[in-house]
């Protein structure tokens, strides 16, 4: 069996003299699931995402990434080991599509004709034809051709462990919709670690392993679909009350 | 025009002024540069150090020009009449809006691409070079522009410690009470600020389709 | 541009007031004191003192315009400066034309106050010794010196240009222009070895500096004189009165000792006035 990808160890986090963003977190993530952290705002999902490549540091325990802890990584080495989306897409603008997806080969010296054709099969992998979209600019795009980027960006690095803050929540829902179930067909043929961020269920359910549902800083439950929709936890019932009455 | 008939007639001289006063600004805004955008990084990056790099630089605008050329004078090694003295001076009239401006450009990066930059795994250097100072550029270059312009203003009155420039004909006139003169120091003065005002505006457009294009 | 910053300012005058105007450098400060407080004193009329209004064309502008009604010339500044009249060396005639050529314009040269202040070629002590310059046509020897002035010296027809012909001086690098108050400390500094500054400076001799000797006689007579528009001395016989008594009281010895009470000892201008005043009958 694999060993775990990422694990939280009594994992607390809070910023100076604020509350808890993240109370007592124990988890682990075995090499390969997708696991979705599903909660309401504020419920600290984002935050447990941040601990795992270093874009923050736990206050208390310790965040495992490969079976390293995270402040045991050189930070710079772990990020280019993880791909990012984030719901903003965060491409630079001064770049155009290429550079953008690119940017982590380059920064890992791959030589640039290796990097031109892992650009290539990276868009056409999220559905862009190269010929059309490695020379425009993100500001010439739609905001569903931004976040394929973004997740060709993700990936161009072939990294482990991929990290997704709610990429689809700033879409219109018919793309939303479409880009939804691309992405469930691709991720199952990656094999990566996936930890993606939602507050949305019928987006956690389309493709989960697991579900990990934290609620006010901590995790309530741990477990696959069925098992978050027969939960009698009121946080689980809370969220399970958001699908359709046929499907609760 | 009286002035111009007089700038034609002493153009041997009228030219070495001139020189003389662009010379001072443009050294002096290079060094307020080399100076000013690494403390607009500091100030951004170190945000515990940004009250007192603003707050410095406010502090050297406020001192009016001639005292500060005053304040200079007795100091060893930077003082004593002449250019360095002014330049010194121009310098430090220049880093206000050159910090400014650096501090500026840099927070108005879009947080989502810093964040992205960040955890792509690029390093402190990377990301300004790649992707912090492009971006922020329009906004330094502006600073820049407004530094520039000053700085022919300021220049002008280098003139009463020694230090050359279109100011000496200025204050000959002002001494004379002799208009034309004036204005064949001043005029001049205009031009080149105007003329800067105008290059480095151009220089601002040109980068700017680069490094501005921000997704609606 | 500055004649109606004048005109501004002339609408601010109250009515029976002596203004009592001074060119911008120490002494000419400290002679406007003395000549405040003398008419304070004597003719008991209110003062108003617009001292270091600039050089000496913002001073003949504002005389003629009214804006001050007193200030200390120089004779030689008056022929050949205002009056462009190429410069003479006779005292008495130059001091006449003056005297007469104002009165057409109702200003009055009163008594000359009994000394002189020329433009003075001036360097540095241990350079006079060691090279042997004392005199004006000594410099002719040092091309590679670098020479300071005054915006005056620079502009007017008894400046640089006359004394260059005259002495057939001629500097390697451009004399450079900076503030009067500047030149010594230029010299002391060594970022100049030649300035022109004035005869009754009184630091000239506390900064181990000397006065080169005009021998080609370039340069014309410079007595001070107060010089005072005529309608204010017919209205108050008092201020003429005290103006006279100024007449010859003043040796360029005792000016050079007054600067030097100023500029060397740091004492302000009024009190050293008021001590001036006090010691003269």
């Amino acid at each position: 069996m694999s060993a775990a990808a990422v694990e939280f160890r009594g994992v607390s986090f809070s910023g100076p003299g604020a509350p808890p963003r993240v109370e007592d977190l124990d988890l682990s993530i075995p090499s390969g699931e997708l696991l979705v952290l599903l909660g309401r705002s504020g419920s600290g999902k984002t935050t447990t995402l941040k601990l795992i490549n270093r874009l923050l540091t736990p206050s208390r325990g310790e965040v495992l990434v490969e079976g390293k802890t995270t402040t045991a990584w050189t930070a710079i080495e772990l990020r280019r080991r993880i791909g990012y989306v984030i719901q903003e897409g965060g491409l630079f603008p001064h770049f155009d599509v290429a550079r953008n997806v690119g940017l982590v080969p380059v920064l890992l010296g791959w030589d640039p004709d290796r990097v031109a054709e892992r650009v290539r099969e990276m868009l056409e992998l999220v559905g862009l034809d190269p010929r059309s979209f490695a020379d425009r600019y993100p500001d010439e795009l739609s905001g569903g051709e931004r976040q394929r980027v973004g997740v060709a960006r993700a990936l161009a690095g072939d990294p482990p462990l991929l990290l997704m803050d709610e990429p689809f929540g700033a879409l219109d829902p018919p793309t939303r919709t479409e880009i939804r179930s691309e992405f469930a067909t691709l991720a199952r043929s990656l094999g990566k670690t996936i930890v993606f961020v939602t507050h949305d269920l019928h987006e956690a359910l389309s493709f989960a392993d697991r579900i990990a549902l934290l609620a006010r800083s901590r995790l309530v439950f741990l477990g696959g679909a069925q098992g978050l929709l027969e939960s009698s936890e009121p946080e689980a019932r809370a969220f399970a009350r958001t699908l359709p009455r046929r499907l609760q | 025009m009286g002035f111009l008939g007089f700038l034609a007639a002493n153009r041997t001289e009228a030219a070495r002024l001139a020189l003389e006063h662009a010379g001072m600004v443009t050294l002096s805004t290079g060094v307020a540069v080399a100076i000013g955008v690494p403390l607009g990084i500091l100030a951004v990056r170190r945000p515990a150090h940004e009250w007192w790099i603003l707050g410095f630089a406010n502090l050297l605008q406020t001192i009016p020009s001639l005292a500060l050329f005053g304040f200079l004078i007795p100091l060893p090694y930077i003082g004593g009449i002449g250019a360095r003295t002014a330049i010194v001076a121009l310098v430090l009239y220049a880093l206000l809006p050159i910090i400014r401006g650096t501090h500026a450009g840099l927070l108005s990066i879009d947080p989502a691409v810093r964040e992205a930059a960040i955890a792509m795994g690029m390093d402190s250097w990377q990301r300004l070079r790649d992707v912090e100072l492009p971006l922020a550029f329009g906004v330094i270059l502006s600073g820049i522009r407004v530094a520039t312009v000053i700085s022919v203003g300021v220049a002008t009155i280098a003139a009463a410690i020694g230090a050359g420039g279109l100011g000496v004909y200025i204050f000959r006139g002002v001494s004379m009470v002799d208009n034309r003169l004036i204005l064949a120091g001043a005029a001049p003065a205009a031009a080149m600020a105007i003329a800067a005002d105008l290059g480095i505006g151009a220089l601002s457009r040109r980068f700017s389709r680069a490094t501005n294009r921000t997704p609606p | 541009m500055l004649a109606l910053a004048f005109g501004l300012l002339a609408g601010c005058r109250p009515a029976d007031r002596v203004v009592v105007g001074s060119k911008n450098f120490s002494e000419q400060v400290l002679l406007g004191e003395i000549v405040a407080q003398s008419i304070e004193r004597r003719a008991n009329v209110p003062v108003q003192r617009r001292l270091g209004l600039g050089g000496t064309f913002v001073c003949d502008h504002a005389l003629r315009a009214g804006e001050i009604d007193v200030y200390v010339e120089y004779t030689g500044t008056a022929f050949t400066a205002i009056l462009k009249r190429a410069p003479i060396s006779d005292r008495a005639r130059v001091l006449a034309e003056v005297r007469n050529t104002y009165a057409e314009s109702a200003i009055e040269w009163t008594n000359p106050l009994g000394f002189e202040n020329a433009f003075a070629l001036v360097v540095r002590g241990e350079d006079s010794e060691r090279l042997g310059v004392r005199k004006i046509s000594d410099l002719a020897a040092h091309p590679d010196w670098r020479a300071a002035f005054g915006y005056e010296f620079m502009e007017r027809a008894d400046g640089f240009a006359g004394l260059a012909r005259t002495y057939g001086l001629r500097f390697d690098q451009q004399p450079r222009t900076l503030d009067l108050g500047l030149l010594y400390r230029a010299l002391v500094d060594h970022q100049a070895d030649v300035a022109a500054g004035n005869s009754t400076d009184g630091l000239i001799a506390s900064l181990g500096l000397r006065v080169l000797t005009d021998d080609r006689g370039y340069f014309p007579p410079y007595d001070a004189v107060p010089v005072a528009r005529r309608s204010v001395l017919d209205r108050h016989p008092a201020v003429r009165a005290a103006l006279e008594s100024l007449g010859g009281r003043i040796s360029a010895e005792e000016m050079r000792r007054l600067n030097y009470r100023v500029d060397g000892d740091k004492v302000s201008a009024e009190q050293v006035a008021r001590e001036f005043l006090s010691s003269i009958p």
